[in-house]
């Protein structure tokens, strides 16, 4: 089965360590979506995946990484 | 917990607590034989299942759009009427075994019934939409 990684942890301390909830609130997500995110028990849509990264400041491909 | 989590849970009780209420009005009113009759007896029934039908609009409609309520919840939303779609099936299959074996003999069940079946599948189903989405969270937390 394709898995995909995230790195959202680990972004989420090398930006100030920024909470689970502010980054639900600027992605527009609940905080219990971003804790399923991190635990890898939710992929979430392309909408979403967009607005991590740009909440972030970084690219698509940084947050998220595809293993075939 | 999700905001609609907090809600289903809330659901959960209230439709437990008009479920009792609908079944213990019925015991201690009489019972069905005396619902034709008693206008009182019919107020309180009808009393109650707009209430848990109103409940059920307060709780996922009005009450949600003051809180985020993202595509995860959504999905978990959408797939919360398999759970309440089976949930009125076995109450109708019910329904229907228990009032022909009361009334198989005789032929004809009393039309009463029709509106008694009727506030039963409506609470039942208020309480499986609840219970769906408390299912699809636990599913979520265990498999993803």
């Amino acid at each position: 089965m394709a898995r995909i990684n995230n790195q959202i942890r680990r972004l989420r301390f090398d930006h100030g360590e920024m909470t689970q909830e502010e980054l639900a609130h600027r992605a527009g997500c609940t905080r219990q979506t971003i804790i399923a995110l991190e635990q890898g028990k939710y992929l979430p849509s392309i909408e979403l995946a967009f607005k991590i990264a740009r909440a972030f400041g970084v690219a698509l491909e940084e947050v998220f990484q595809y293993e075939a | 917990m999700a905001p609609l989590q907090k809600r289903a849970w809330w659901g959960l009780g209230l439709g437990l607590a008009f479920a009792i209420a609908f079944v213990l009005v019925f015991i201690l009113m009489g019972g069905i034989e005396s619902f034709d009759s008693d206008q009182g007896f019919r107020i309180i029934v009808d009393v109650l299942w707009v209430g848990a039908l109103a409940m059920n609009l307060v709780i996922f409609n009005l009450s949600l759009r003051r809180v985020t309520v993202d595509e995860r919840d959504k999905m978990i939303m959408g797939r919360a009427p398999r759970i309440q779609w089976l949930a009125v099936v076995f109450t109708l299959a019910a329904w229907v075994i228990a009032l022909n074996e009361v009334y198989q003999s005789t032929g004809l069940v009393p039309a009463v019934y029709l509106y008694v079946v009727f506030m039963s599948v409506l609470i039942v189903s208020t309480l499986a939409y609840s219970l769906g989405i408390l299912i699809g969270y636990w599913r979520a937390s265990r498999n993803g």
